[in-house]
Order: structure tokens, then sequence, then C-alpha cells
């Protein structure tokens, strides 16, 4: 599985790249973009990790829409005549001291914890085989049966229909 | 070397740390939103990184960390609409999305 | 039994007449001057008593007027209270006689240890811990020291409605007589130690009330003289620092035994670690030493001077100083039972500021210090008594004396008030300077027989009252083999006898008089003295009487402690002792006449002055061994230092913390608050701190603390 883990290592050094460009650039609008390649490296590795329906769904939704919103947003919130559009604030280093510490810590927990897997085989292989990953989603997320998860989808559906009216009344011209 | 858990967790680790520092040290609300999603992602990355490598259970079946991961980008999607809109409406109100200037609550 | 039972009409009638006085008689006296003002504050109402109101005659407003302020005319409710004080004192003295008669010629009718409860009030009951209970008793102890109480109070209340004729302050006067004669009583009659405490500051504070009379008087500095409110407080705080010890010592008693009563005291201290009993004896003792002035409490004894002179008379010679004495009579049977030396610290103590304070009465040229002086010398006579008198005589001794000087000293201090009365009539000014006075015999002859009948009482001269008194102290002293305080006391009578004829010639007699200069000469001061009126004549006469009659009850001892022995002639007389006494008294006499009748006044002023050893003993004694000043200086420095120490500590540590505290909490709202930025990166920055720090912590726990 070379392949697989040099894939893997592009696209993790792309991912990690590009998001210190979203939160590096000065420019937000050129942030706005390493963003979009954020998202779309998330997919790849999703891909990687036999995820394909997450990887669309990844696009589709984050790369797509999503992206789509925060450059709607950043061209209705244009201030002009600002050195840079994408400022740091006073506590920087801080916060540059807090998330390393952070990171720190959940690396530790990752590396000192023993967890209850192997960390070696694909698990993806004890799939019945001729099942795909869309189909089996789709029958853990719509089947009547004892375990499935139709209560949580149709509860996303109310946070969705919510956040559609959220988003209309909170936007609205008065 | 094969692909462990262990990349895609500390994969995951450093994504959250950058969101991290973006959500805390950004004066662009926006930037910071961004931030967040960046954050969203690392931990599906973690999330589906664990479904793929769970094998002593037959949960492996269940694809439990995809359907979190489900769940997670549909809700991020609809709080990054909603974060935006009150963004875009602070925006007409104060004329500036510069969080550090949002502080009505300072003593 | 039934006269004993209502005895305490004895104490309560003071008390009565006080709330008359001052609620009734002096609030007419009050408002029925001319012109009446009625006065808001009590300052105002001071003025209006002392300065009358608006529109009188201020005539000669000089400092006499301020010092002793008068009003050209009594009103019929000052004349009313004075009237009230003298048939209540009356009333009570009568009582008080008939219980003397009663008790001595019946003395079965009184059961041996005194009748208890007469008048019981139950003050506060603690259960097991203690009861505090205000109660009264009568015993023949008692019935002696009332008859001389009630006695003297009223031939000085008698006296001071001629010495206090057209006085401001009339009313208030009688009113502060017959508040201490009701405290005075409350100390006779008391029962338990919570009482007698009780009567003693209240006795104190009638005494400040008394010396400070004359509100307004200035202090003389050039004859060494304070104002009276200086001296009244003096004396009160002098006697509060003896009453320190006196507290601590009743504690130490109460803490042993749980009981204040003298008499179950008398009977629980038997149990008691003798040497605690000892200590706390000889600190009830320090009681006795502020109240009764002797060393080192007793420079207030002489300022005390600047009080009215019956006041002094009353007061401070015949019996609120005899309290002292009293007290310790009275908690005699707890010093027998404790160590030997409680006793001698008592005859010590005396026998030291007896000796002590006649060496300064030698030299006094102030006719009341030396009486004053005087007064020390003799009280430090009765704790002689006191002290050696042990289980055989008792308290006899000592009580004895305190009963025969009580008459001699009052009689004394009324004479002395007369003369200054006289002269203050001649000259329009005080004067109470021995050096102004001179052959005063020939102007006023009731004053000056009666003031040498009282000089011979008091030096010891037979057959007057203090001879008798006066030589059992001495010879009991010899009799108990202490040999210091016999000579002491021998060597003390004779200054005494010195002193005091010393002090009848300077004022009576003079180089020039009749009878060899006993009797008139020339009169030094100024203006024409004359005679007293009979109202105060006629105390003097009967308080010589007293002064030569006392001596003769002979079974004293007896009636205080049965079975003590009794005087007789026969024992006296035949005694070798005696005579030795009797000798050192005429000698004092003689050395006093000779040096003052007969050798001129300037003569043996130069020769004094020109012999640099007498020099230097004739300051020091006049100075009064410069204690006055020593006390001055403690009091300016030490106690006023400790005092702004005090209130250094309190500025700067105590506000200091208190202020701390404020600024501390200022600041915390001033500083802390700004941590609320308002900002939710901020507050994300704190959240995120926090989850690094426990993460930090539990991975620590987690993997060392296994």
């Amino acid at each position: 599985m070379i392949l697989a883990t040099i894939l893997f290592w592009v696209f993790a050094v792309i991912l990690v790249g590009a998001a210190l460009l979203v939160v590096g650039l000065r420019n937000i609008v050129h942030s706005a973009i390493a963003l979009v390649l954020v998202f779309a490296m998330a997919a790849g590795v999703y891909l990687l990790l036999d995820a394909e329906f997450i990887a669309i769904v990844q696009i589709l939704i984050y790369a797509g829409a999503v992206t789509i919103l925060i450059l709607f947003a950043l061209m209705l919130t244009r201030i002009t005549g600002q050195p840079t559009t994408n400022p740091s604030n006073r506590l920087w280093p801080v916060a540059f001291i807090i998330s390393a510490l952070v990171g720190l810590c959940i690396v530790l927990a990752i590396m000192l914890s023993p967890h209850a897997v192997s960390d070696v085989s694909n698990g993806a292989s004890q799939l019945p085989a001729n099942i795909n990953n869309v189909a089996r989603i789709g029958q853990l997320l719509y089947s009547p049966s004892a375990y499935s998860y139709v209560l949580p989808f149709e509860i996303a559906s109310v946070v969705l229909l919510v956040a559609i009216i959220g988003a209309i009344v909170i936007a609205r011209e008065e | 070397m094969g692909l462990t858990l262990y990349h895609f967790l500390i994969l995951g680790a450093v994504l959250f740390c950058i969101g991290l520092y973006g959500a805390i040290a950004k004066r662009n609300a926006i930037a910071v939103l961004m931030g967040i999603e960046i954050m969203l992602n690392a931990v599906n990355v973690t999330l589906v990184g664990f479904s793929f490598f769970n094998t002593v259970k037959p949960y492996a079946t269940y694809l439990t960390g995809q359907i979190f991961a489900i769940f997670i980008i549909t809700v991020a999607a609809a709080e990054a609409a909603v974060a935006l809109a009150m963004v875009i409406a602070i925006y007409r109100k104060r004329n500036t999305v510069d969080v550090s200037e949002i502080n009505m609550m300072k003593w | 039994m039934g006269l004993y039972e209502y005895s305490w009409i004895v104490l309560f009638a003071p008390l009565l007449s006080f709330v008359v006085i001052i609620f009734g008689t002096r609030v007419g006296d009050m408002l029925s001057r001319p012109r009446v003002a009625v006065a808001t504050t009590h300052a105002e109402e001071h003025a209006v008593e002392t300065h009358g109101t608006h529109g009188e005659d201020h005539g000669q407003h000089g400092e006499d007027d301020d010092d002793d302020p008068k009003v050209p005319q009594l009103t019929q409710w000052a004349v009313v209270s004075g009237y009230v004080g003298i048939a209540i004192m009356a009333i009570a003295a009568i009582y008080s006689w008939i219980l003397l008669f009663y008790s001595a010629f019946v003395p079965s009718s009184m059961p041996a240890n005194g009748l208890n409860d007469i008048f019981s009030y139950n003050w506060f009951n603690q259960g097991a811990t203690g009861s505090y209970v205000i109660a009264f008793h009568i015993d023949h102890l008692a019935i002696a020291m009332l008859v001389v109480v009630t006695t003297i109070s009223l031939l000085v209340n008698i006296y001071s409605q001629g010495y206090m004729e057209n006085s401001a302050g009339y009313a208030r006067f009688y009113a502060y007589l017959s508040l201490f004669a009701f405290s005075m009583l409350v100390i006779v009659f008391a029962q338990n130690f919570l009482v007698i405490f009780i009567g003693w500051e209240l006795v104190g504070l009638s005494s400040y009330l008394l010396i400070g009379f004359w509100i307004n008087k200035r202090a003389k500095p050039e004859e060494q003289r304070p104002s009276p409110a200086t001296a009244s407080m003096q004396a009160f705080v002098m006697n509060r620092i003896g009453d320190v010890g006196f507290i601590i010592g009743i504690m130490i008693l109460f803490a042993n035994t749980g009981t204040f009563d003298f008499q179950k005291l008398a009977v629980d201290v038997t149990h008691m670690d003798k040497t605690v009993l000892t200590i706390a004896m000889i600190l009830i003792f320090c009681g006795a030493i502020g109240k009764s002035a002797q060393f080192p409490l007793h420079s207030w004894l002489p300022s005390a001077m600047e009080g009215p002179t019956p006041v002094s008379a009353l007061i401070h010679a015949a019996t609120m100083v005899a309290a002292g004495v009293y007290m310790v009579a009275r908690v005699f049977p707890l010093y027998l039972v404790a160590f030997p030396a409680a006793f001698l610290v008592v005859a010590w103590v005396g026998g030291f500021t007896a000796l002590f304070a006649a060496t300064i009465a030698l030299v006094q040229s102030d006719f009341k210090r030396v009486l004053a002086f005087s007064t020390i010398s003799q009280l430090g006579y009765m704790f002689v008594g006191l002290g050696v008198g042990g289980a055989e005589y008792g308290p006899g001794p000592g009580m004895f004396h305190l009963f025969t000087h009580a008459f001699f000293k009052a009689l004394l201090f009324l004479c002395a008030g007369s003369v200054l009365h006289g002269l203050h009539h001649a000259t329009h000014r005080e004067v109470q300077d021995m050096r102004q006075m001179g052959g005063l015999a020939t102007r006023m002859p009731i004053t000056a027989i009666t003031f040498l009948i009282a000089t011979c009482a008091i030096s010891g001269v037979p057959l007057f009252a203090g001879f008798f008194s006066k030589d059992t102290i001495i010879g009991l002293t010899l009799e108990r083999g202490n040999w210091g305080l016999y000579i002491i006391t021998l060597f003390t009578a004779g200054l005494t006898a010195f002193y005091m004829l010393r002090a009848y010639i300077l004022a009576f007699g003079g180089t020039d008089g009749k009878f060899g200069g006993l009797w008139g000469g020339t009169y030094r001061g100024e203006g024409e003295p004359h005679e007293s009126p009979p109202t105060m004549t006629i105390p003097l006469i009967v308080l010589a009487i007293a002064s030569v009659v006392a001596g003769y009850w002979f079974g004293f001892f007896d009636y205080l402690h049965p079975g003590a022995p009794a005087l007789s002639f026969g024992s006296i007389f035949s005694d070798g002792l005696t005579y030795i006494g009797i000798v050192t008294a005429v000698v004092g006499l003689v050395v006093a006449y000779v040096m003052y009748a007969r050798v001129d006044g300037a003569k043996l002023h130069a020769a004094v002055e020109n012999n640099a050893v007498l020099r230097t003993a004739h300051r020091i004694l006049y100075n009064r061994y410069y204690l006055d000043t020593l006390y001055d200086w403690i009091a300016r420095y030490l106690v006023l230092g400790l005092a702004h120490i005090a209130q250094a500590f309190d500025a700067y540590v105590v506000d200091g913390i208190v202020n701390g505290v404020a600024s501390f909490v200022m600041f915390l709202g001033r500083d802390v608050r700004r941590t609320e930025t308002g900002r939710v990166q901020s507050y994300m920055i704190g959240f995120f701190g926090g989850v690094a720090v426990l993460a930090a912590v539990v991975f620590v726990l987690v993997t060392y603390v296994r």
C-alpha cells in the first residue's frame, strides 16, 4: 500500500499547509480560497479511508455550499480602507502558545493511551463485499431494524429547517 | 511503513490546533468561522479514521465514525449558515466585522 | 432583735436625703433664683448656679468669685436642703448610737457572727458557679464604725451650714454629703466583697465630686497647689490604681472558694492553699493602700485638701480614708488564716508610711497640708495596729485608733476650717499659709482651745483619747518582738507631737503671746479675723469633748473580738513602756515649743538656710521627697508615652489593616474586572489554557500516581 501512504502524505501536507494559509494570509479572500483547498484535501483523505460517500458529501457541502456562503458573506461585509482584511488580534502570541499546548496535550493523549483498536489492518475488509459505502450508509441511516440512525437523521433535518429559518430571520433587512 | 491510526489522529490533532489558533487569534469574524470549520474538519478526519481502523468488535459493519461525520457535516453547514447570517446582521448594525470591537459585555 | 432588723434605715436614710435634695430641693433652688433663666444644658446649669442669672450685681467679679462663687442670699430651697441633710443624718446618728448602747449593754441581743441579710437583694444567680447577692449585715464592728461615720457626718453637716454660707452650690454640697454618707454606709454594712466594692467605688465617686466641688477654681502653682478639678481626678485615679490589686485579690479568693461572702470565706479559706491566700490578702491590702493613702499611693490626700474643709474633715480624716482600715478589719479572719507575712506587710507598710508622712509634715507651711500628712501618718498607725493585733487582740487596736482618731482629726480639720473661714472674711482672699497666720488664739478663742485639745489628743498626752489608742499600738509592737516597728512608731509619735504643736503655735500663738507664746501674739496677716458663728463652733466643742472621752472605752477590744484583753489604768500605767511613750511625746512638744514660741521666726529661718545639711533636708521634705515630681514624670512620660504608642499603633496598624482590606477589595474590583473584556476570544484563551493545564495535571496524576 505504498501508493496509499504516498497519497496520504501528499494530502496531509497540502492539507496542513492550506490550513496554515487560511490562518496566516492577510487577505481574507485568499484565506477563503485556501479553505477550499482544505476541504478538498480532506475529501481526499476520506477517500483513502474507504469513505467515498463522506468524501463526496464533503465536496458537495463544504467545498460547495459552505465556501459559497463564506464568499457571499465576505462580499457583503466588505470594509474598504483597511490595510489587511484578515488581521490578527493583540493576543496572538498567547493564542499561539495555547494552541501549541493544546496540540501537545492531544498528541500526548494519542500516543500514550491504549486504544482497543488494531492500528494496522484494514477494517473495511470486514464489510460484506457486495455492499458499497453509500448503500451501507443508507442502510444504517434509514433501515427500520434495531440498529439504525434514523432518529438522528430526522432530527438533523429539523436542525436544518431551523437553521434555514434562523438564517433568514437574522439576516433580514429591517 | 503502512498507514496506521496514529497518522490520522495526529493529522486531526494538528488541524485542530491550527483551527483553534485561527478561532482565537483572528479579528475578522469570518476568519474565526473559517477556523471553526477547520476544527470541525479535523474532528471529522479523526472520526472517519477511527471507523476505518476499527477491528476488534464487529462494529466495523456499522460505520459509526462515518455516520458521525455525516451528521457533523450537516450541523456544521447549518451552523455556518446561521453564523454568517449573524455576521451580516452585525455588519449592518455596526458597520464592522471586527470581533474585538464587539465588546458590549465589557466592564 | 427588732432594733437590728431595722438598721437598714441607717443605710438608706442618706440615700433618701440625696435623692430628695438632688431632685427636689436643689431643683427648687435652681428655679427660684432671682430672674430665672431655665437652664437647658449642664454647662448652663452650672453657669446659672455659679453666676446667678443675668442682671445680677456682679460687682467685684474677681478671681475669688470664680473660685468660690457666692450668692448674696440663699434661697429658701437651699436652706431646706441643708435642713433635710442635717435632719436625716441626725436620725441616722441617733439610731446608730442606740444600736451601740443596745449592743454594748445587751450583748446577747446579737449573735456572735452578727446578723446577716438585714437587707438582701439577689442580683444575679449563676446556679452552680455562684450567686451574686447584694446583702448587708450588722455586727459589732459595723456598729462601731457606724457610730463614727454617722456622728461625724452629722457634725460636719451642721458645720457646713456656717462654712458654706451663701455659697452658690449650697444644695449641691448637701446632696453630695448625703451621697457620701450613703456610700460609706454601704461599705460599713457590706456582707460580701461585691457590696464592699460597690461602696468602695461610690465613695471614690463622692470624694471626686466633693474634692472638685469648686469647679472653676484655678490652680496655684506658686503654692504647689493644683486646681480642685485636677486634685479630684488625682484622687480618683490613685484610688483606682489601688483597686487593681483589690479586684485581683477578690478574684483570687472567689476563684478558689466560689464565694464573696465574708463569713463563708472565713470558713472556706482554711481549705485554700496558704501561699495563694497570702498573696490574695496582700493584693486586697493594695486596695486599702489606695483608699487609705498609704505609701506609695499617698499623693492624692494632700491634693484633696483643695476641697472645702468640711469635706476634708469628713472624708479625708475620719471616714473614707478609714474605709481601708475597716475593710482589713472586716476580713481579719482571713488574714489570720494566711501566713504571718500578710500581717507583716500590712504592719510595715503602715509603719513606713507613718514615719514617711510625719517627716514631711514637719516642714509644710500650708495649714491643711500638715493635717493631711498627719492623717496619712495616723492611718499608718492604724495599719500597724491591725498588723500586730494577731489572734489575741483581733482588729481591736487598729480600730480603736480609728475610732479615736476620727474624732480628733475631724476636730482638727474643722478648726482649720474655722480659721480659714475667719481669715477669708478678714482678707477677702483664700489664705492657707501658716506664715500669714499667728496669734489667732486671742481672736478665735474657741477654735484655739479646741485645736489645742485635739493637739494633745493626737500627740498622745496622757488622759486624752489618742494616748490610749496610740500607746496600745506602740506597746503591742514590742510585745510581738518587732523592734523595727517599735522604734518607728515611737519616733513617729515624737514627730507627731512636734509638728502638731508647731502648727498650733504658728497659727494661734507667737513668740510674744501669753502663757509663754501659746496664746495670742502678733498676727502676720491682713485684716481682722474673728471667731466663727456658733453653727461652726458647737460641733468643735462637741468633738473636743469626744476627743477626750472616746479613749475611755476600755472594753473596745472585747467588743469587737470577744476574749481580747481589756485596757485598764492599772495595766497601762504599770507598764514601763508607757512612760517611754509619754516621754517621747513630751520631748516632741517641748522641742516644738522652744523652736517656735521661744525662738524668733526669722532667726530660725536663717539658721536653717545657712546650714547646708539642714537646708537640703528642708528642701527634700518640703517637696515631699520629690515623689510627686516622680509621679508626674511617670504619668507624663511613661503613661502618656504608652498612650501615644498605642495611638500610633491604632492609627497605623489597625487603621492600616482596615484600610488595607478596603484597598484590597477596591483593587479586586478595579483590576480584576479587566478580565471581563467582553470579547469571546479572550475567554476562549482562558478556556483552552485551562484545558491544557488540566490535561497536564491529569497526565501527571495518571502516569505517576499509580
